[in-house]
């Protein structure tokens, strides 16, 4: 009988109810994809880092991986060194510089990468075969790489390394094959890359250093150890910047502060801006209806009924509003997100908007309850009405 | 069995800071039984009466006990309950509810009183063929005609067998034709016994009726029996 009263009531009036229901619904998408976007990016740049399991990386001393063109001088020693580490499983390192293939009569500019065979964590095998350990004339191609240039598997081409300024020549050049298309995990979108053996492509790359490397990538066997390794390194490698994915998630996050404090805000206005939907309706329906519920009141319903009348209606309209905004939200977070990853220079893994259940529950609840306490003033107006005066107003 | 018991009723309205005296002083015993109609003249306190009776508004002075109970100083869920199983009223008006059908109107008072679904559904049936209306139990109340609607919040007064039934110028909305069917259906309710209490400008009804209290400015003026002429 209650649930047929507040339905029915709520559909006395379908097109204001379903504007109202729109007007929760798009508050809550809103603070859906605020509450998806405070923890978020967060979350899918340490999946992203540890995505092939290892969890410390190594940099140019005052730098952060990928952060500069800075190299790690005389990487070998080093290398060695943590190969020798019993708690290490695989170490990985990374050489990146610019190449150049000719294509009919351009220049082409490609992201080339060094890498281990043994120790990799950058990539993911496509298509193909992988490089093996020791292949020297082995290529991996990224998908946009390969379409730009027109390659298929088995093509054999000529790198070349960096150019001379002066001459715009290269100096060092290499025919190699291309065994397999992978994904580079780091890659921005349509990003165009190559990765070949790492003493390859630092003959090619011609560093004045000797031996360098960008970044190392280490896998350390059991979790637990990974501090106990990272600063095992940093003492004995001084050269070398030191840190777990953990504390690069935690420097990535307070560059994020200002991020999170904005979702935050634009998060609780969408509450408020709820809150405020749902009380002004159902201040002008309990005013429209106050003479309903004097009567309702006068044949011997109770204050609390009257109560629950009018916050199952609020409760009905922000649970449909909620679902709704869910439905939204996760469409507007895809589509943003979309547009945000194809930002220049922006790794394509990572995401702004992660929809995590947890994350979803929370808006939808924050919603719900927000709305019901919304309908906790009209409901007190409606239960509060003096009977007998509302009565004879209403009949005038 | 008494079932109103008034003594020097009083009721001063604050409007404005202006005081107005609706009632001033009246005392009113009625029996169970008792068909009783209110009449006066515009003003004279005649809503404001049967209001206090029905204990939806309380008085500013004097004493009022209804089945034997005293009203001042109820809580208001003791009187809520009271108007729920005590009294039945019946408005100029209707005041159905018009998202409700007649039969879920009538099950409404039910319903609150904790009757089960089964039940209230059989009462329901009952009482609306009790007032002529078994064929449109499932009319929302916005799809029947004033007279139907009168019926209809005749059943709901009397859903959970009240004390005492009180009408407040029932027929005032309603064509003679239509008027003279619900006073016909009040002395039925009178001759199974209902104690009645219905205020009225109408002549034909206030004659009909076995006994009238005329209020002149808030004071009982006559109070007649029929019989006693
Ligand atoms: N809430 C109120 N505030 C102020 N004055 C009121 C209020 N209710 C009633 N009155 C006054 O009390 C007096 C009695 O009113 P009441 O409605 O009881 O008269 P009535 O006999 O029912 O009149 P009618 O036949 O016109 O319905 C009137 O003067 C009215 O203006
Ligand atoms: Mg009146």
């Amino acid at each position: 009988m209650t649930w047929a009263l507040v339905v029915r009531s709520l559909f006395r009036h379908p097109v204001r109810t379903a504007l109202v229901v729109a007007g929760i619904a798009v508050a809550a998408a809103l603070l859906l994809d605020m509450v998806m976007l405070s923890g978020g990016m967060e979350r899918s740049f340490s999946r992203m880092l540890l995505s092939r399991g290892f969890q410390i990386r190594l940099s140019p001393k005052g730098t952060l991986p990928f952060d500069t063109e800075a190299m790690i001088p005389a990487i070998t020693p080093i290398l060695d060194d943590l190969r020798a580490d019993p708690d290490v499983e695989r170490v990985g390192p990374v050489l990146a510089t610019s190449l150049h293939v000719r294509v009919g009569d351009s220049l082409l500019t490609l992201v080339g990468y060094g890498v281990d065979p043994a120790g990799q964590g950058l990539y993911e095998l496509e298509a193909g075969a992988d490089l093996v350990p020791g292949d020297s004339t082995g290529l991996l191609v990224s998908e946009p790489a390969a379409a730009a240039a027109g390659w298929q598997i088995g093509d054999t081409i000529r790198l070349q390394g960096r150019l001379d300024p002066q001459s715009a020549r290269a100096e060092a050049e290499r025919v190699v094959t291309v065994r397999g298309v992978v994904r580079f995990l780091y890659d921005a979108r349509g990003q165009r890359s190559v990765g070949a053996d790492f003493r390859v492509m630092q003959r090619l790359g011609r560093f004045p250093d000797a031996d360098p490397a960008s970044m190392v990538m280490v896998k350390v066997r059991a979790d637990d150890r990974v501090d106990s390794v990272a600063a095992r390194i940093a003492r004995t490698h001084r050269t070398v910047e030191v840190n777990s994915v953990a504390a690069l998630v935690v420097q990535f996050r307070s560059r994020l502060v200002y991020f999170q404090q904005l979702s935050l805000i634009l998060a609780t206005i969408s509450l408020v801006v709820g809150v405020l939907l749902v009380g002004t309706i159902l201040t002008i329906t309990v005013s429209e209806r106050i003479g309903e519920f004097a009567v309702l009141r006068g044949i011997g319903v109770r204050r609390a009924r009257v109560v629950r009348l009018v916050m199952a209606e609020g409760a009905v309209l922000t649970a449909a509003g909620a679902i709704g905004g869910v439905i939204l939200g996760l469409a507007t977070a895809r589509y943003l997100d979309a547009i945000l990853t194809s930002f220049p220079g922006l790794p394509a893994a990572i995401s702004f908007f992660v929809p995590e259940r947890t994350a979803i529950a929370k808006a939808a609840v924050a919603v719900f309850v927000a709305g019901v306490a919304a309908s906790g003033y009209p409901a007190w107006l409606a239960a509060r009405a003096p009977i007998a005066e509302t009565l004879r107003a209403d009949a005038e | 069995m008494t079932v109103v018991l008034g003594q020097d009723l009083t009721k001063v309205y604050s409007l404005n800071g202006r005081q107005v005296a609706a009632l001033r002083g009246v005392s009113l015993t009625i029996a169970a039984g008792e068909y009783l109609a209110i009449t006066g003249p515009s003003g004279s306190g005649k809503s404001t009466l049967l209001q206090l009776l029905g204990g939806l508004d309380s008085p500013t002075g004097g004493r009022l006990e209804l089945m034997g109970r005293r009203v001042e100083g109820l809580s208001d869920d003791e009187l809520t309950d009271l108007r729920l199983r005590q009294v039945g009223f019946i408005f100029q008006r209707f005041h159905l509810m018009s998202v409700l059908t007649a039969r879920e109107n009538v099950e409404l008072p039910l319903a609150e009183a904790g009757v089960g679904r089964r039940e209230r559904s059989e009462r329901a049936a009952e009482l609306l063929a009790y007032v002529g209306l078994a064929d449109r139990a499932d009319h929302r109340a916005t799809q029947l005609s004033g007279g139907e609607m009168q019926r209809v919040a005749i059943a709901r007064a009397l859903a959970n067998r009240p004390a005492l039934i009180l009408a407040d110028e029932p027929t005032g909305e309603l064509d003679a034709a239509t008027g003279a069917q619900i006073l016909e259906l009040f002395d039925r309710l009178h001759q199974d016994g209902v104690t009645l209490v219905v205020v009225t400008h109408d002549e034909h009804l206030a004659a009909r009726v076995p006994r009238r209290v005329h209020l002149l400015d808030g004071r009982i003026d006559r109070d007649e029996l029929a019989t006693a002429r």
